[in-house]
């Protein structure tokens, strides 16, 4: 039971740590990388990180592009999603509407 | 750098090791900026030196700045340490 007056996450971080994790950020950004240090503050250092680069023209759809930017810093105030990749894969669109409506 | 215990390394340390060095600052929004990083403080507001700034959606039109600038860390998403502007793939 977290009910310790101490301030824990509730996701341990460490066991993410030199293994494949996906970031989403407010904003909308999306990076993967290998996560290998982390703070209380949810800071993150990823190594060989990969961006996904929005459509220009729609900010909400992601296109196919990547941008890698290797070793970064993920602010911790900025972070608003933490998942493995390990597990994770891409499906097709089970929301896309038929085009004759 | 891997020759650190990562459980000592803070994300803050890195960054403090970019201290004089070109460091990329992406933010929340679709701004970048990159230059020389003389300092920052625990908000992660920075100060930055010899500044280029990149929009991202209308494909990178560029606004470049000298001297010195104070970067307001509030929207501060992402540190990329070394710049490297051109790899926009």
């Amino acid at each position: 039971m977290l009910q310790s007056g101490r301030k824990e996450t509730v996701l341990d971080l460490a066991k993410f740590v030199d293994k494949g994790v996906q970031v989403k950020l407010t904003g909308g950004g999306q990076v993967t990388g290998t996560l290998k240090v982390y703070d209380q503050l949810l800071n993150l250092v990823l190594d060989g990180a990969v961006e996904s680069v929005r459509d220009h023209d729609d900010p909400l759809k992601t296109s196919d592009q990547t941008r890698v930017l290797g070793l970064i810093v993920c602010r911790g105030t900025a972070v608003m999603l933490v998942s493995p990749t390990d597990g994770t894969e891409e499906i097709a669109n089970p929301f896309v509407q038929p085009e004759a409506v | 750098m891997a020759s650190n215990n990562p459980s000592q390394l803070l994300p803050s340390e890195l960054i403090d090791r970019c201290i004089g060095s070109k460091i990329r600052v992406i933010m929340k929004g679709d701004k970048e900026l990159v230059g020389v990083l003389k300092g920052f403080d625990v908000y992660v507001n920075m100060v930055l030196e010899d500044v280029t700034e990149y929009e991202i959606t209308a494909e990178g039109s560029r606004v470049t700045k000298l001297d010195q600038i104070l970067l307001n860390g509030n929207n501060i998403a992402i540190l990329v340490p070394g710049g490297a502007p051109e790899d926009v793939e």
